[in-house]
């Protein structure tokens, strides 16, 4: 096992073990220090999830450690006008001034109403993001926003993996899977939730034979590494589910009868108003027992037989098992109707339901460490892409019931919830969680990233919140929307405006949509923002704080992230200082504890923390004791881990890691909850929105998705009058970028100038010649949403779909102080082009739709080349087919 | 003894960390890249793939760049790593336009990868290695394999893909894949017998 210590007689020269924070998935490393500069990172063997290996960003985590660019001093700003493009007018000030400054606004702000307060952080800072929300709720205010990619990632995937899966997210099963039917997510192909661990373990199931269809407009790495790519038309993936649905159940009548049965919703009854028929005294949903011919609780021991199919009279209605609707209600979608909404030949559609129901091999069993399971080895996946658009929630629904109807959900091979189930560490017990039923006895995830769970249902009430997710009860993630709750409060009964905004680790500005909207709203606002550099958002701050990178802190491990990896082992790393913050930087943790006790919150945020990090005694943090950002890390893991493992442990040995139980990784036999393939608690929460707004005299927020069964329903892209903005534009996550976080890493700019893609825009070489365009040639894309124009490059390929032009995400810089990313060839900022309103906004999860019609032009006059004078040789002609 | 490496193409994906760790381990400077990666699309929408290719040192059995070399600076040695000796080499640059594979660089003045920035402490301490006016190319990270480990593009391969050992030994696993999964070597035509196999995607 790697320890921290000197490697020979020099008087510094060690290997660190660490945790990389250059995005989400917390790889292990080590990190090799001589003479008091890193030289090496690599991946720590000793853990079971990355075992050694790293992506190109931690690789490159020293050129951002020493990038020249980076924020070393509080700033303040002396130009008064804020705006994108507008100089600050930035003066150096001392951490002195600005805290005591921060602070009095804070105490001020506390005194009027503490809601004025809202505390945004990037999922790309994950422990500073969590200790932000400790902050947001210990001041007492509703509105924390987690930022980054959050509106764009998986609102909707999120909150149908907490209702089906009980976890924040899903993976495919690594080990089991046989048949990966893939709605365009890059897992295990250098993005997605950890994806060096999912790498190598997905090379290992492509090896083996594991067949896998990717579904995607562009053909991304998961659709280059595929058995079979599947272009199709953007925002209609759902529309192909649907009709392999209908293939599924209807012509082919494959389906899981014992699963539907015992572990769904499926042979609840449903009434003619669409709600579930409810026992007269207990409320419970009733089913029908067709061994004893009688309608009786769903929970009720006595039920000989569910019945799936039927019409039944129950408390004096006639009414049918969900199933049946189900059934039912996606005969309309047949192979034929899909095809002409994805472009996707009905046949294709036919064959991959055939092989994919197949590959599910309904009723057989595996035996794995002495337990005997249901073996579904099919999964399905979808993420930012196939969901992300205007009605993602009915999207993510049909992609989650082709694996559901299967049972193909939590047991081995199947699509799995993501640390669903914990029994915790053998020495201890903790953590300990588990998915539970909540009253109607459907899955309520037992552990969640943020403070809204998606079950058990909230009721909705008037928004106090700047990002309604009190008045939209379903939103159990994050809000786009957070710039009209900002900017017109008025309007929507908010008792208050926000007034001061904290900002950590994320660029708001360029990561959420039409960049002008976020502008107005950070207008309004006493801005503070730690950051590692001057960004695009830095631009509407009013005092900019340097934040210590993830090689110059502590960071404290949240589990949930981490391990994702679904089989395997549990693991815990720490993240700690490999250099001491270099110049004035702070980390912005120990600053937001350190703003709490000027503001005199500490008390309070320690009583959050004590909950929110599950603290035990005698580790509880004491509201009248002051605490380091250490004591605190070192609470935390003594109370998960014993007295003998806290944070010296940690910093010495790296890695605690111990085997997941059959028990946690395949819980679904072991818990009793059943998933909904009839989202009935969908259109209670509509009705209940509508109730509230009607209250509240509310316009927005229209309800029409709140439907318990899916359907596929056009965009705003597909309904798009004009004729001339004729190409669907979306991004693409680029596996070595972390949103726009990494772009001046030079060594990752090396990467992305010598990719095809990145940094030019991808369109299909047919459409290209139509329209007069060639390789290399400069573009306008003008947008239908926003209005805006963007420039960009264009790289004619045959590997994108005619109907769609392909941006690279977190490109397209602008700010002075990123110079490696800020040149006029590197990228588009596709946010120019997405506009940011109520239109393109999921109404059910808030999902960001990711998709915008536009028009490309040649530009009349070529730009010339600008940019660094080194470049790299070609690879000589003839090398390659 | 003749050192190898397997690149199996089914399990790479194209993410370029090998580039980037070749990149950290040797501390290359701008533009000067031992492993890299490029990409190419085969085929016409929609019936279409996209290879991505790792690229390297081939370390050929019969180096062309070895017999051009005016200085003896390029050499091959007993175990089949193609090396150049920095104080040796005069910078004519005749190995590179004999290369077939792309694989040398030269490296003129002094290069930093933050325009106007001047050199990072890393690159300070990286770059001393590195003398201007020379070519400079892979060698298999000799330094790692003389203390027994693999290359750092092998050691850190996300998707497992490289795989590094003695083609001489039938048992070892590179000359097992190379029978198994029928390897080919690029360019085969010219002669060279590169030591780096490729194994279908």
């Amino acid at each position: 096992m790697l320890e921290a210590s000197a490697t020979n007689g020099k008087t510094d020269d060690v290997w660190i073990p660490s945790a990389c924070r250059i995005c989400y998935s917390h790889c292990a490393i080590r990190v090799h220090r001589v003479d008091g500069v890193v030289v090496k990172i690599e991946g720590n063997p000793d853990s079971p999830a990355n075992k050694g290996r790293i992506c190109a960003r931690g690789l490159s985590g020293m050129m951002q450690l020493y990038d020249p660019k980076r924020l070393n001093v509080p700033l303040k700003r002396t130009n008064p006008n804020k705006g994108i493009g507008v100089d600050p007018g930035w003066v150096e000030i001392t951490w002195e001034e600005a805290l005591d400054t921060i602070a009095e606004r804070l105490k001020k702000t506390r005194a009027e109403d503490p809601r004025k307060l809202l505390c945004a952080a990037s999922v790309a800072v994950w422990d500073a993001m969590h200790v932000n929300l400790c902050f947001t709720t210990a001041f007492g205010s509703p509105n924390y926003f987690f930022t980054g990619a959050g509106t764009h990632c998986g609102n909707a995937e999120h909150l149908m993996s907490g209702v089906l899966h009980g976890a924040f997210t899903c993976q495919p099963d690594p080990d089991y899977c046989k048949y990966l039917l893939n709605f365009g997510v890059p897992v295990g192909c250098g993005a997605h939730y950890a994806n060096n661990a999912m790498a190598q373990r997905l090379a290992d199931a492509r090896v083996n034979g594991m067949r896998h269809v990717v579904i995607d407009p562009w053909m991304g790495m998961a659709a280059e590494k595929a058995d079979e790519w599947i272009p199709i038309r953007p925002g209609t993936d759902s529309a192909m589910a649907l009709a392999m649905l209908n293939v599924i159940l209807n012509d082919l009548g494959i389906y899981d009868v014992e699963h539907l049965k015992h572990h769904t919703n499926g042979p609840y009854l449903i009434g003619g108003d669409g709600h579930y028929v409810r026992h007269s005294k207990s409320g419970k949903p009733l089913v029908w027992d067709a061994a004893s011919g009688q309608a009786k609780e769903f929970d009720d021991a006595s039920v000989g037989d569910f019945a799936l199919e039927g019409t039944y009279s129950a408390n004096g209605v006639s009414a049918q098992p969900a199933f049946a609707l189900l059934k039912e209600h996606v005969q309309r979608y047949t192979p034929e109707i899909a095809s002409e909404i994805t472009t996707v030949p009905a046949a294709t559609i036919r064959r991959i339901a055939k092989e994919f129901a197949e590959a599910a091999r309904v009723g057989s069993t595996i035996v794995i460490d002495g337990k005997t399971l249901p073996y579904r080895p099919a999964s399905v996946v979808y993420f930012k892409g196939s969901q992300g658009h205007r009605h993602a929630t009915l999207s993510a629904m049909a992609f989650e019931l082709l694996g559901e109807v299967l049972g193909a959900a939590n047991v081995p091979g199947a699509t799995l919830g993501a640390n669903s189930r914990s029994l915790g560490f053998p020495e201890t017990g903790r953590p300990a969680y588990s998915p539970f039923a909540d009253r109607d006895g459907l899955c309520a995830p037992g552990a969640w990233v943020t403070p809204d769970p998606p079950l058990p249902l909230r009721q909705s009430r008037k928004p106090e919140a700047a990002h309604f997710q009190d008045l939209v009860s379903t939103v159990c993630v994050c809000s786009p929307l957070i710039p009209f709750g900002m900017l017109e409060p008025e309007k929507y009964g908010i008792p208050y405006k926000v007034d001061m905004v904290i900002q950590t680790g994320s660029n708001l500005v360029t990561t959420l949509a039409d960049p002008r909207v976020m502008e107005r709203a950070l207008r309004g606002a006493f801005v503070v923002n730690f950051n590692i550099f001057l960004d695009e958002s830095a631009e509407l701050a009013d005092i900019m704080l340097p934040d210590a990178s993830y090689l110059e802190r502590h960071d404290i491990y949240l589990e949930s992230m981490h391990s994702i990896v679904p089989t395997g082992w549990w693991h815990s790393t720490v993240a700690q200082p490999i250099v001491e913050p270099m110049y004035q930087r702070r980390p912005a943790q120990e600053m937001l504890l350190e703003l709490a006790r000027r503001a005199g919150m500490l008390g309070d945020m320690y009583s959050v923390m004590n909950v929110f990090y599950g603290l035990h005694e005698p580790y509880l943090l004491d509201p009248n004791e002051t605490y380091t950002w250490e004591e605190v890390i070192d609470r935390r893991y003594k109370s998960l881990f014993g007295p003998e493992r806290g944070l010296e442990w940690f910093k010495k040995h790296g890695v605690l890691s111990w085997p997941k139980k059959v028990e946690e990784t395949y819980w679904a036999p072991f818990v009793k909850v059943r998933a909904p393939i009839y989202f009935e608690f969908l259109q209670t929460a509509g009705e209940d929105i509508e109730r509230v707004k009607k209250e509240c005299g509310i316009q927005e927020f229209e309800t029409s998705d709140f439907q318990p069964l899916p359907d596929w329903k056009p965009c705003q892209s597909h309904v798009e009058p004009r004729k001339d903005f004729d190409l669907y534009c979306l991004y693409y996550r680029v596996p070595f970028h972390t949103f726009t976080s990494t772009y001046n890493n030079p060594w990752l700019d090396e990467i992305s100038r010598i990719d095809p893609y990145v940094y030019n825009v991808t369109m299909n070489t047919e459409t290209a010649r139509k329209k007069g365009i060639a390789d290399g040639d400069w573009i306008e894309i003008e947008s239908a949403g926003t209005g805006v124009t963007a420039k960009g490059r264009v790289r004619v390929s045959q590997c994108v779909h005619p109907e769609v032009i392909a941006v690279g995400s977190g490109g397209g810089h602008w700010s002075r102080h990123l110079p490696v990313a800020s040149q006029s060839e590197k990228g588009v900022c596709f946010e120019w082009l997405l506009p940011l309103n109520f239109d393109y906004v999921d109404t059910v999860s808030f999902n960001q739709d990711l998709c915008v019609k536009v028009k490309a032009t040649r530009m009349a006059e070529q730009p010339r080349k600008t940019g660094t004078g080194w470049t790299v040789a070609p690879v000589p002609p003839g090398l390659l087919p | 003894m003749r050192y190898g490496m397997v690149i199996d193409l089914k399990r790479c994906i194209g993410c370029y960390a090998c580039q980037i760790a070749c990149k950290a381990e040797n501390a290359t400077p701008p533009g000067v890249l031992f492993a890299r990666v490029v990409k190419r699309e085969i085929g016409t929408y929609p019936k279409v793939r996209r290879m991505s290719l790792p690229l390297l040192c081939m370390h050929c059995a019969d180096p062309p760049c070895v017999k051009v070399c005016p200085t003896e600076a390029s050499f091959k040695r007993p175990d089949g790593i193609v090396d150049i000796d920095a104080d040796k080499c005069v910078g004519c640059r005749y190995c590179m336009m004999a290369c077939p594979y792309g694989s040398r660089f030269y490296y003129g003045e002094e290069q930093h990868y933050f325009d106007g920035g001047g050199l990072t402490p890393y690159e300070e301490k990286g770059y001393r290695n590195h003398p201007t006016g020379v070519v400079m190319k892979c060698n298999f990270c000799a330094h790692r394999v003389e203390r027994s480990e693999q290359p750092a593009c092998v050691a850190n391969c996300p998707a497992k893909a490289r795989i590094f050992g003695d083609l001489e030994d039938p048992e070892s696993e590179v000359s097992r894949l190379i029978v198994e999964r029928a390897g080919t070597q690029l360019l085969p035509e010219r002669g060279t017998n590169p030591s780096v196999y490729y194994l279908s995607p």
